[in-house]
Protein backbone atom coordinates (compact mmCIF):
# COMPACT_ATOMS: atom_id res chain seq x y z
CA UNK A 1 0.00 0.00 0.00
CA UNK A 2 2.80 2.27 1.08
CA UNK A 3 4.57 1.44 -2.05
CA UNK A 4 1.51 2.05 -4.50
CA UNK A 5 1.28 5.66 -2.42
CA UNK A 6 4.67 6.45 -2.88
CA UNK A 7 4.45 5.27 -6.50
CA UNK A 8 1.58 7.49 -7.05
CA UNK A 9 3.27 11.03 -5.45
CA UNK A 10 6.19 10.19 -7.58
CA UNK A 11 3.68 10.18 -10.74
CA UNK A 12 2.18 13.08 -9.35
CA UNK A 13 5.19 15.30 -9.05
CA UNK A 14 6.49 13.93 -12.44
CA UNK A 15 4.31 17.02 -14.24
CA UNK A 16 5.39 19.90 -11.68
CA UNK A 17 9.04 18.96 -12.07
CA UNK A 18 8.61 19.14 -16.25
CA UNK A 19 6.31 22.53 -15.59
CA UNK A 20 9.41 23.58 -13.14
CA UNK A 21 12.20 22.36 -15.87
CA UNK A 22 10.60 23.81 -18.64
CA UNK A 23 9.94 27.90 -16.86
CA UNK A 24 14.15 27.42 -15.78
CA UNK A 25 15.13 26.39 -19.43
CA UNK A 26 13.20 29.30 -21.19
CA UNK A 27 14.29 31.78 -18.30
CA UNK A 28 18.13 30.20 -18.97
CA UNK A 29 20.65 33.23 -18.25
CA UNK A 30 18.73 35.99 -19.63
CA UNK A 31 17.07 36.62 -15.96
CA UNK A 32 18.42 37.99 -12.73
CA UNK A 33 18.12 34.95 -10.69
CA UNK A 34 16.12 37.11 -8.06
CA UNK A 35 14.06 37.59 -10.79
CA UNK A 36 13.48 34.12 -12.05
CA UNK A 37 12.25 33.23 -8.53
CA UNK A 38 9.51 34.96 -8.69
CA UNK A 39 8.93 33.87 -12.14
CA UNK A 40 8.58 30.24 -10.17
CA UNK A 41 6.66 32.18 -7.33
CA UNK A 42 3.88 33.47 -9.51
CA UNK A 43 3.89 30.89 -12.22
CA UNK A 44 3.41 28.47 -9.52
CA UNK A 45 0.98 30.39 -8.71
CA UNK A 46 -1.21 30.70 -11.62
CA UNK A 47 -0.85 27.13 -12.23
CA UNK A 48 -2.60 26.23 -8.66
CA UNK A 49 -5.37 28.56 -9.94
CA UNK A 50 -5.61 26.98 -13.77
CA UNK A 51 -4.15 30.01 -15.02
CA UNK A 52 -1.96 30.59 -17.89
CA UNK A 53 2.24 30.54 -17.01
CA UNK A 54 3.05 32.03 -20.35
CA UNK A 55 2.47 35.57 -20.24
CA UNK A 56 4.43 35.90 -16.74
CA UNK A 57 7.45 34.04 -18.20
CA UNK A 58 7.44 36.32 -21.64
CA UNK A 59 7.03 39.45 -19.05
CA UNK A 60 10.12 38.76 -17.42
CA UNK A 61 12.37 37.80 -20.37
CA UNK A 62 11.35 40.65 -22.34
CA UNK A 63 11.80 43.14 -18.86
CA UNK A 64 15.02 41.46 -18.66
CA UNK A 65 16.33 42.03 -22.22
CA UNK A 66 14.73 45.47 -22.27
CA UNK A 67 17.01 46.38 -19.25
CA UNK A 68 14.58 47.16 -17.00
CA UNK A 69 15.62 47.20 -13.16
CA UNK A 70 14.82 44.51 -11.17
CA UNK A 71 12.01 46.49 -9.40
CA UNK A 72 9.89 47.47 -12.46
CA UNK A 73 9.99 44.06 -13.66
CA UNK A 74 8.89 42.53 -10.55
CA UNK A 75 6.16 45.07 -10.89
CA UNK A 76 4.98 44.35 -13.73
CA UNK A 77 4.90 40.57 -13.44
CA UNK A 78 2.18 41.22 -10.36
CA UNK A 79 0.44 43.26 -12.89
CA UNK A 80 0.17 40.32 -14.99
CA UNK A 81 -0.99 38.09 -12.50
CA UNK A 82 -3.31 40.28 -11.24
CA UNK A 83 -4.97 40.46 -15.12
CA UNK A 84 -5.12 36.95 -15.38
CA UNK A 85 -7.35 36.53 -12.50
CA UNK A 86 -9.18 39.38 -13.36
CA UNK A 87 -9.96 37.60 -16.59
CA UNK A 88 -10.42 34.06 -15.40
CA UNK A 89 -13.15 35.87 -12.89
CA UNK A 90 -14.80 37.44 -15.41
CA UNK A 91 -14.89 34.41 -18.04
CA UNK A 92 -16.07 32.34 -15.47
CA UNK A 93 -19.23 35.09 -14.74
CA UNK A 94 -19.96 34.43 -18.61
CA UNK A 95 -20.03 31.11 -17.66
CA UNK A 96 -17.16 29.78 -18.41
CA UNK A 97 -16.01 27.25 -15.76
CA UNK A 98 -13.00 26.60 -15.44
CA UNK A 99 -12.13 28.87 -18.71
CA UNK A 100 -9.61 27.88 -20.80
CA UNK A 101 -6.06 28.96 -20.13
CA UNK A 102 -5.91 30.48 -24.17
CA UNK A 103 -9.36 32.48 -23.47
CA UNK A 104 -7.84 33.76 -20.12
CA UNK A 105 -4.97 35.10 -21.68
CA UNK A 106 -6.88 36.82 -24.08
CA UNK A 107 -9.25 38.59 -21.99
CA UNK A 108 -5.93 39.51 -20.09
CA UNK A 109 -4.66 40.93 -23.04
CA UNK A 110 -7.99 42.90 -23.56
CA UNK A 111 -7.88 44.20 -19.78
CA UNK A 112 -3.99 45.52 -20.57
CA UNK A 113 -5.27 47.21 -23.38
CA UNK A 114 -8.24 49.20 -21.59
CA UNK A 115 -10.66 47.10 -21.37
CA UNK A 116 -12.21 46.40 -17.69
CA UNK A 117 -13.37 42.89 -16.39
CA UNK A 118 -17.48 43.67 -16.82
CA UNK A 119 -16.67 44.60 -20.46
CA UNK A 120 -14.52 40.97 -21.31
CA UNK A 121 -17.33 39.08 -19.46
CA UNK A 122 -20.01 40.71 -21.71
CA UNK A 123 -17.93 40.25 -25.12
CA UNK A 124 -16.93 36.68 -23.72
CA UNK A 125 -20.43 35.99 -23.69
CA UNK A 126 -21.84 37.91 -26.86
CA UNK A 127 -20.54 35.21 -29.48
CA UNK A 128 -19.77 31.47 -29.17
CA UNK A 129 -17.47 29.72 -26.70
CA UNK A 130 -14.88 28.44 -28.95
CA UNK A 131 -14.34 32.28 -30.19
CA UNK A 132 -13.91 34.05 -27.22
CA UNK A 133 -10.38 33.86 -27.50
CA UNK A 134 -10.12 35.61 -31.28
CA UNK A 135 -13.44 38.13 -30.04
CA UNK A 136 -11.26 39.13 -26.63
CA UNK A 137 -7.66 39.84 -28.58
CA UNK A 138 -9.73 41.38 -31.90
CA UNK A 139 -11.31 43.90 -28.54
CA UNK A 140 -8.09 44.30 -27.28
CA UNK A 141 -6.18 45.38 -30.31
CA UNK A 142 -9.32 47.73 -31.18
CA UNK A 143 -8.65 49.15 -27.56
CA UNK A 144 -5.08 49.68 -28.71
CA UNK A 145 -5.51 51.20 -31.99
CA UNK A 146 -7.15 53.73 -29.79
CA UNK A 147 -11.25 53.33 -29.61
CA UNK A 148 -12.60 53.67 -26.30
CA UNK A 149 -13.52 50.47 -24.44
CA UNK A 150 -17.34 51.10 -24.84
CA UNK A 151 -17.16 51.88 -28.27
CA UNK A 152 -14.91 48.79 -28.45
CA UNK A 153 -17.48 46.80 -26.79
CA UNK A 154 -20.75 48.01 -28.88
CA UNK A 155 -18.84 47.22 -32.16
CA UNK A 156 -17.85 44.28 -30.91
CA UNK A 157 -21.26 42.65 -29.63
CA UNK A 158 -23.12 44.24 -32.55
CA UNK A 159 -21.02 42.81 -35.17
CA UNK A 160 -21.65 39.23 -33.32
CA UNK A 161 -25.17 39.94 -32.78
CA UNK A 162 -25.58 40.44 -36.12
CA UNK A 163 -24.39 37.02 -37.24
CA UNK A 164 -20.76 37.34 -37.78
CA UNK A 165 -18.43 34.89 -37.00
CA UNK A 166 -15.93 35.54 -34.47
CA UNK A 167 -13.27 35.07 -37.02
CA UNK A 168 -14.54 37.62 -39.49
CA UNK A 169 -13.49 40.12 -36.58
CA UNK A 170 -9.97 40.39 -37.06
CA UNK A 171 -10.63 42.12 -40.08
CA UNK A 172 -11.98 45.36 -37.94
CA UNK A 173 -9.00 46.06 -36.78
CA UNK A 174 -7.46 47.44 -40.51
CA UNK A 175 -11.33 48.45 -41.00
CA UNK A 176 -10.34 50.98 -38.06
CA UNK A 177 -6.68 51.83 -39.50
CA UNK A 178 -8.03 52.81 -42.89
CA UNK A 179 -10.76 54.91 -41.69
CA UNK A 180 -8.40 56.71 -39.01
CA UNK A 181 -6.58 57.13 -42.31
CA UNK A 182 -9.33 58.97 -43.90
CA UNK A 183 -9.69 61.70 -40.73
CA UNK A 184 -12.02 59.96 -38.82
CA UNK A 185 -11.19 59.45 -34.99
CA UNK A 186 -10.96 56.30 -33.79
CA UNK A 187 -14.35 56.31 -31.56
CA UNK A 188 -16.09 57.61 -35.22
CA UNK A 189 -14.57 54.82 -37.00
CA UNK A 190 -15.76 52.22 -34.45
CA UNK A 191 -18.97 53.83 -34.24
CA UNK A 192 -19.80 54.16 -38.26
CA UNK A 193 -18.48 50.39 -38.70
CA UNK A 194 -21.01 49.10 -35.54
CA UNK A 195 -23.79 50.71 -37.32
CA UNK A 196 -22.97 49.43 -40.72
CA UNK A 197 -22.48 45.92 -39.22
CA UNK A 198 -25.81 46.29 -37.44
CA UNK A 199 -27.82 47.84 -40.98
CA UNK A 200 -26.15 44.16 -42.53
CA UNK A 201 -27.94 42.08 -39.51
CA UNK A 202 -31.32 43.73 -39.85
CA UNK A 203 -31.46 42.71 -43.67
CA UNK A 204 -30.93 38.86 -42.68
CA UNK A 205 -30.86 36.40 -45.41
CA UNK A 206 -31.50 37.41 -49.01
CA UNK A 207 -34.74 36.23 -50.43
CA UNK A 208 -35.05 33.48 -52.75
CA UNK A 209 -35.88 33.83 -56.08
CA UNK A 210 -40.04 32.62 -56.78
CA UNK A 211 -39.93 28.91 -58.26
CA UNK A 212 -41.36 29.26 -61.50
CA UNK A 213 -44.29 26.88 -62.62
CA UNK A 214 -44.08 23.52 -63.71
CA UNK A 215 -43.87 23.20 -67.59
CA UNK A 216 -47.39 21.85 -68.96
CA UNK A 217 -46.64 18.23 -69.81
CA UNK A 218 -47.30 17.31 -73.56
CA UNK A 219 -50.63 15.37 -73.81
CA UNK B 1 -17.19 45.66 -48.26
CA UNK B 2 -17.14 41.86 -48.20
CA UNK B 3 -20.04 41.51 -46.34
CA UNK B 4 -21.97 43.29 -48.53
CA UNK B 5 -20.49 41.13 -51.67
CA UNK B 6 -21.71 37.98 -50.19
CA UNK B 7 -25.04 39.36 -49.11
CA UNK B 8 -27.35 41.03 -51.74
CA UNK B 9 -29.28 39.08 -54.01
CA UNK B 10 -27.95 38.94 -57.82
CA UNK B 11 -30.58 41.15 -58.96
CA UNK B 12 -30.07 44.00 -56.66
CA UNK B 13 -26.16 43.74 -57.47
CA UNK B 14 -27.23 44.55 -61.08
CA UNK B 15 -29.32 47.45 -59.69
CA UNK B 16 -25.98 48.65 -57.87
CA UNK B 17 -23.80 48.62 -61.13
CA UNK B 18 -26.10 50.60 -63.43
CA UNK B 19 -27.37 47.43 -65.16
CA UNK B 20 -31.29 47.96 -64.96
CA UNK B 21 -32.74 50.70 -67.01
CA UNK B 22 -35.92 50.83 -64.93
CA UNK B 23 -34.44 51.41 -61.27
CA UNK B 24 -36.70 49.50 -58.50
CA UNK B 25 -39.36 49.07 -61.03
CA UNK B 26 -36.89 46.52 -62.96
CA UNK B 27 -36.82 43.77 -60.00
CA UNK B 28 -39.65 42.15 -58.27
CA UNK B 29 -41.57 43.67 -55.31
CA UNK B 30 -40.04 41.20 -52.71
CA UNK B 31 -36.21 42.51 -53.42
CA UNK B 32 -37.36 45.72 -53.21
CA UNK B 33 -36.74 46.82 -49.38
CA UNK B 34 -33.38 44.91 -49.62
CA UNK B 35 -32.35 47.27 -53.12
CA UNK B 36 -33.31 50.70 -51.10
CA UNK B 37 -31.32 49.08 -48.26
CA UNK B 38 -28.28 48.70 -50.48
CA UNK B 39 -28.25 52.11 -52.08
CA UNK B 40 -28.84 53.73 -48.68
CA UNK B 41 -25.51 52.00 -47.82
CA UNK B 42 -23.94 52.82 -50.92
CA UNK B 43 -25.16 56.63 -50.18
CA UNK B 44 -23.23 56.38 -47.03
CA UNK B 45 -19.35 55.61 -48.65
CA UNK B 46 -17.32 58.34 -48.57
CA UNK B 47 -16.77 58.98 -51.97
CA UNK B 48 -13.38 60.58 -51.01
CA UNK B 49 -10.09 59.19 -52.15
CA UNK B 50 -8.12 57.32 -49.52
CA UNK B 51 -5.32 58.99 -47.94
CA UNK B 52 -2.05 56.49 -48.44
CA UNK B 53 0.80 57.39 -45.69
CA UNK B 54 4.33 57.60 -47.91
CA UNK B 55 5.36 54.79 -44.74
CA UNK B 56 2.50 52.45 -46.26
CA UNK B 57 3.30 53.64 -50.07
CA UNK B 58 6.97 52.33 -49.31
CA UNK B 59 6.35 48.90 -47.73
CA UNK B 60 4.33 48.07 -50.49
CA UNK B 61 6.62 49.11 -53.08
CA UNK B 62 9.09 46.82 -51.13
CA UNK B 63 6.62 44.16 -51.72
CA UNK B 64 6.32 44.58 -55.10
CA UNK B 65 9.73 44.86 -56.16
CA UNK B 66 10.54 41.84 -53.68
CA UNK B 67 7.83 39.73 -55.55
CA UNK B 68 9.04 40.85 -58.99
CA UNK B 69 12.21 39.86 -58.68
CA UNK B 70 11.33 36.15 -56.87
CA UNK B 71 9.33 35.90 -60.27
CA UNK B 72 9.65 32.49 -62.11
CA UNK B 73 7.83 30.73 -64.94
CA UNK B 74 7.04 26.85 -64.46
CA UNK B 75 6.54 24.80 -67.63
CA UNK B 76 5.58 21.26 -67.21
CA UNK B 77 4.45 19.09 -70.53
CA UNK B 78 2.62 16.16 -68.93
CA UNK B 79 3.36 13.36 -71.07
CA UNK B 80 0.42 10.13 -71.13
CA UNK B 81 2.60 8.09 -69.12
CA UNK B 82 3.21 10.39 -66.70
CA UNK B 83 -0.81 10.76 -66.18
CA UNK B 84 -1.21 8.23 -63.32
CA UNK B 85 2.00 8.87 -61.35
CA UNK B 86 0.55 12.81 -61.56
CA UNK B 87 -2.77 11.71 -60.37
CA UNK B 88 -1.13 9.59 -57.35
CA UNK B 89 1.22 13.00 -56.42
CA UNK B 90 -2.16 15.11 -56.85
CA UNK B 91 -4.09 13.22 -54.60
CA UNK B 92 -1.30 12.80 -52.10
CA UNK B 93 -1.30 16.73 -52.40
CA UNK B 94 -4.81 16.84 -51.81
CA UNK B 95 -4.90 14.95 -48.60
CA UNK B 96 -1.96 16.29 -47.04
CA UNK B 97 -3.83 20.33 -47.81
CA UNK B 98 -6.88 18.21 -46.49
CA UNK B 99 -5.31 17.76 -43.39
CA UNK B 100 -4.09 20.95 -42.66
CA UNK B 101 -7.20 23.19 -43.67
CA UNK B 102 -8.69 20.86 -41.48
CA UNK B 103 -11.03 22.44 -39.17
CA UNK B 104 -10.59 23.04 -35.42
CA UNK B 105 -12.06 21.13 -32.75
CA UNK B 106 -14.02 23.02 -29.77
CA UNK B 107 -11.33 22.13 -27.65
CA UNK B 108 -8.25 22.59 -29.84
CA UNK B 109 -7.49 26.08 -31.01
CA UNK B 110 -6.95 27.08 -35.02
CA UNK B 111 -3.22 26.66 -35.80
CA UNK B 112 -3.19 28.42 -39.22
CA UNK B 113 0.07 30.57 -39.96
CA UNK B 114 0.20 33.30 -41.52
CA UNK B 115 2.98 35.42 -43.29
CA UNK B 116 3.90 38.59 -41.72
CA UNK B 117 5.91 41.85 -43.23
CA UNK B 118 7.63 43.76 -40.93
CA UNK B 119 8.87 46.70 -42.19
CA UNK B 120 10.92 50.27 -40.69
CA UNK B 121 11.77 53.22 -42.21
CA UNK B 122 14.84 53.92 -40.24
CA UNK B 123 17.44 55.99 -42.50
CA UNK B 124 20.02 56.51 -40.22
CA UNK B 125 20.13 53.22 -39.01
CA UNK B 126 23.04 50.81 -39.55
CA UNK B 127 21.30 47.83 -37.74
CA UNK B 128 17.51 46.98 -37.27
CA UNK B 129 15.54 43.93 -35.97
CA UNK B 130 12.46 42.60 -34.88
CA UNK B 131 12.18 41.13 -31.04
CA UNK B 132 8.90 40.06 -29.66
CA UNK B 133 6.45 37.12 -28.01
CA UNK B 134 7.16 34.92 -30.93
CA UNK B 135 11.09 34.87 -30.85
CA UNK B 136 11.12 35.45 -26.78
CA UNK B 137 12.26 38.59 -27.18
CA UNK B 138 15.46 38.09 -28.51
CA UNK B 139 16.71 41.06 -30.40
CA UNK B 140 19.30 38.93 -32.22
CA UNK B 141 17.08 36.10 -33.78
CA UNK B 142 15.25 38.03 -36.42
CA UNK B 143 17.58 41.09 -38.33
CA UNK B 144 15.69 43.25 -40.82
CA UNK B 145 17.53 44.05 -43.86
CA UNK B 146 17.44 47.12 -45.82
CA UNK B 147 15.33 46.92 -49.29
CA UNK B 148 16.06 48.60 -52.55
CA UNK B 149 14.11 51.55 -50.96
CA UNK B 150 16.56 54.47 -49.12
CA UNK B 151 16.10 53.90 -45.14
CA UNK B 152 13.57 50.99 -45.30
CA UNK B 153 14.43 47.40 -43.65
CA UNK B 154 12.36 44.34 -44.27
CA UNK B 155 11.68 40.90 -43.00
CA UNK B 156 9.37 38.40 -43.21
CA UNK B 157 8.29 35.84 -41.11
CA UNK B 158 5.74 32.99 -40.55
CA UNK B 159 3.75 33.38 -37.04
CA UNK B 160 1.00 30.97 -35.85
CA UNK B 161 -2.75 33.08 -35.03
CA UNK B 162 -3.02 34.54 -32.01
CA UNK B 163 -2.00 37.75 -30.66
CA UNK B 164 1.68 38.69 -30.41
CA UNK B 165 4.13 42.25 -29.31
CA UNK B 166 6.86 43.03 -30.43
CA UNK B 167 9.12 46.31 -31.18
CA UNK B 168 11.79 47.23 -33.18
CA UNK B 169 15.15 47.58 -32.31
CA UNK B 170 17.37 49.77 -33.32
CA UNK B 171 20.99 50.16 -33.48
CA UNK B 172 21.21 47.13 -30.95
CA UNK B 173 19.47 49.43 -27.61
CA UNK B 174 16.59 51.53 -28.92
CA UNK B 175 13.43 49.87 -28.45
CA UNK B 176 10.94 51.19 -30.89
CA UNK B 177 7.23 50.52 -31.70
CA UNK B 178 5.62 49.99 -35.21
CA UNK B 179 4.41 53.25 -36.10
CA UNK B 180 2.04 51.69 -38.40
CA UNK B 181 0.72 49.14 -36.03
CA UNK B 182 -1.81 49.34 -32.22
CA UNK B 183 0.14 49.67 -29.23
CA UNK B 184 0.01 49.27 -25.38
CA UNK B 185 1.76 50.19 -23.06
CA UNK B 186 5.06 47.66 -22.30
CA UNK B 187 3.93 47.60 -18.31
CA UNK B 188 7.52 48.32 -16.73
CA UNK B 189 6.63 52.28 -17.03
CA UNK B 190 8.61 55.07 -18.73
CA UNK B 191 6.42 55.20 -21.84
CA UNK B 192 7.40 52.68 -23.80
CA UNK B 193 4.83 50.78 -25.86
CA UNK B 194 4.51 47.44 -27.82
CA UNK B 195 3.03 47.15 -30.97
CA UNK B 196 0.16 44.53 -31.05
CA UNK B 197 -0.26 42.14 -33.98
CA UNK B 198 -3.11 40.31 -34.10
CA UNK B 199 -4.21 37.23 -36.54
Amino acid sequence: MNYRLAMLAMLALVPAALAGQSIDERLGARVPRETAALVRELAARAAARGLPADPIVQKAIEGSVKAVTADRVAGALREVLAQLELSAAALRGAGMDPPDTIIVAAGAFAINAGLDASQVRELAGAGPATGAAVTLRVAGTLAALGVPAAEVVQLVATALGAGQAPADLLALPAQVQAAVARGETPAQAAVGLARAAAALGRRGPPPTRPTPPPRPQRP
Amino acid sequence: MRHEDRGFHPDVKRLLDGELRGGLDDLAPALREEAQEALRLLAEVDPTAPVVSDALEARVMAAVRAKRGRRRELVVRLRPWMLAPALAAAAVLVLLVGRVLQAPTAQAPAVASLTVRFVLVAPDAQRVSVAGTFNQWDPSATPLVRTAEAGVWAATLTLPAGEHQYAFVVDGDQWVADPAAPAIPDGFGGGRRNSVLTL
